[in-house]
């Protein structure tokens, strides 16, 4: 028998990480205090606090810029790289001719293009789309590709005998198998359209948290920065929930394969 | 080699006045090429004519492309010689024509059990209807599944899962029903309890079946004639009919004949290993 705990799985499952975290800050907030460090140097979690606070519905509306970038980017990249994988796994020719393409795209440093683009494409909502997209399309492309080519040989060789045309096949047996494939991909790729946004933001923009962030530190205003560091990284955990939850919600079938692939 | 179009007297139960030929092989031979392009004879010389609403089986060592044959006439693996035919009228596409059952089960995990009896029917993009719906509910309760038809294949059994798929391959009426060792995945006393299934499901449908199988008791329990394949080339060795009267329960194995058909088989599949100058 195991030993009685005190409080049952769900709770502990929620209480035990927050309370990790509330200790972290209480041991920072403690450090900054004794060590007294200056706060443009590491802000106290109270400094940080008091400087998203100071910012008031201002960081609001940057949030919501910086969201708006991101999930408008993220929808591009699901459109482009989901038909994308779908179609360098099912037909060899594409396969050979886009793939080494998109590796090298791919290959290329976000950042060290992200300027040249402003260039080429100015430095309004497009410019930013197209950074995001660029950044967050590869994982999930290359997911939707290997969720489509693995589907087991047995499945295919049913729908064959039972008369599936190619693209009956194609969305009756591999896209589906590839839906757990999918949304690891994406759980991946929603994460990097949150790096992917900031760097559109530091290059060019005069909204957005990631803007917010680079005019703060030119100001000094060290504290403000991090707590739209802090906001970013919230923002990162609450998105890529989002996409745990979308999984579970509709396809509730794949969840307990998750760990697999 | 054996007689290839050899008739096939009937047992005494059912009104069968002439054996019907449903498909044929005629020279039939799989040659595989490898990847070093070197060629593999997968199949050789295969003649067998099989009779509407018989069950036969395909028994051999591994590698003697029993599950060759079964995938040449599932449309699965084309001939590289001989001709397969497949009879009985206009061919009707997938599942109605020729149905499969694979040693896994196969089912679809994100389709219900239903769903996934319907297969067949969304794979030819044609919408079920009321006398698919009806004939689903039948099969459910034919395979014992009416409870679980509303479950996800994952809650199923192994058995039950391969009872799903073995309702799945009905739901279109096939004339032509291949299994390819359906019940080698599963633990004994559910094997025989599906065998058992079967030869119900068999008196109940009159289906004609091309089973695989790696099982001699399996093969001699549930066959009109028994195909013995010889291995590299596979080549068909012996047809043997079980004259064993229908409709055949459990006690079967216990009878004489049950096991001088299945002595019979044994020394052919086996007798050519230890008489290698015999075979060569």
């Amino acid at each position: 028998m195991s030993s009685p705990t005190p409080f049952p799985p769900v709770l502990r499952r929620i209480l035990l990480p927050l309370g990790t975290f509330c200790a972290f800050l209480l041991i920072w907030q403690w450090a900054s205090n004794a060590f007294d460090v200056p706060v443009y140097l590491l802000p106290s979690p109270i400094d940080i606090w008091i400087g998203g606070v100071k910012l008031g519905p201002v960081l609001w509306t940057h949030t919501l810029e910086t969201l708006r970038t991101i999930l408008i980017g993220f929808a591009c990249a699901c459109a482009v790289g989901i038909p994308l994988g779908v179609l360098v796994a099912v037909n060899r020719t594409v396969s050979e001719a886009v793939y080494p393409l998109i590796v090298f795209l791919n290959a290329i440093p976000i950042i060290a293009i992200a300027p040249i683009l402003v260039v080429i494409f100015g430095t309004d909502m497009t410019t930013r789309l197209i950074i995001v997209t660029l950044t967050c399309f590869f994982p999930i492309m290359v997911a939707t590709a290997s969720g489509i080519m693995e589907t087991p040989a047995e499945m295919l060789d049913l729908s064959k005998v039972a008369g599936a045309s190619r693209l009956t096949e194609i969305f009756s047996v591999r896209l589906p198998y590839a839906i757990p494939f999918i949304f690891s991909g994406l759980r991946i790729g929603v994460t990097v359209a949150v790096i992917g946004a900031v760097v559109a933001e530091f290059v060019n923009a005069d909204k957005g948290l990631g803007y917010l962030v680079t005019s703060a530190t030119a100001q000094f205003a060290i504290p403000t920065a991090t707590a739209c560091v802090v906001v970013l990284a919230l923002l990162s955990v609450a998105l890529y929930e989002a996409v745990n939850w979308t999984h579970k919600l509709f396809f509730n079938w794949s969840v307990r394969h998750d760990d697999k692939p | 080699m054996n007689t290839h179009n050899s008739t096939t007297p009937r047992p005494p139960t059912g009104p069968h006045p002439r054996p019907q030929p449903i498909f044929e092989l005629a020279h039939a031979g799989v040659t595989f090429t490898s990847r070093k392009g070197k060629d593999v004879i997968a199949v050789e010389d295969m003649n067998l004519t099989v009779n509407s609403e018989e069950i036969v089986s395909l028994v051999g060592p591994s590698g003697c492309g029993k599950s060759t044959v079964l995938r040449v006439l599932a449309g699965l693996q084309p001939l590289t010689s001989g001709d397969v035919w497949i009879g009985g009228g206009t061919r009707k596409p997938g599942f109605a024509e020729v149905a499969i059952v694979f040693q896994k089960p196969t089912l679809l995990p994100w389709l219900t059990v239903r769903q996934n009896i319907f297969y067949p029917v969304r794979a030819l993009r044609r919408r079920p209807d009321r006398t698919l719906n009806e004939r689903c509910d039948e099969l459910l309760d034919i395979v014992g599944l009416s409870e679980m038809a509303d479950r996800m294949p994952h809650e199923l059994s192994g058995g039950m899962q391969q009872r799903a798929s073995i309702a799945r391959s009905l739901i279109l009426d096939p004339k032509i029903l291949l299994m390819d060792e359906p019940f080698g995945a599963l633990d004994a006393l559910t094997r025989e309890d599906l065998q058992l299934d079967l030869l119900d499901l068999h008196a109940r449908t009159r289906k004609t079946i091309l089973l695989v199988t790696h099982s001699i008791n399996e093969a001699v329990l549930l066959s009109d004639r028994v195909a013995v394949m010889s291995a590299r080339p596979g080549r068909l060795q012996n047809l043997i009919e079980i004259d064993i009267p229908r409709p055949r329960g459990p006690d079967c194995i216990a009878d004489p004949d049950f096991q001088k058909y299945a002595a019979h088989i044994r020394t052919d599949i086996f007798g050519p290993r230890y008489r290698k100058e015999a075979h060569a």
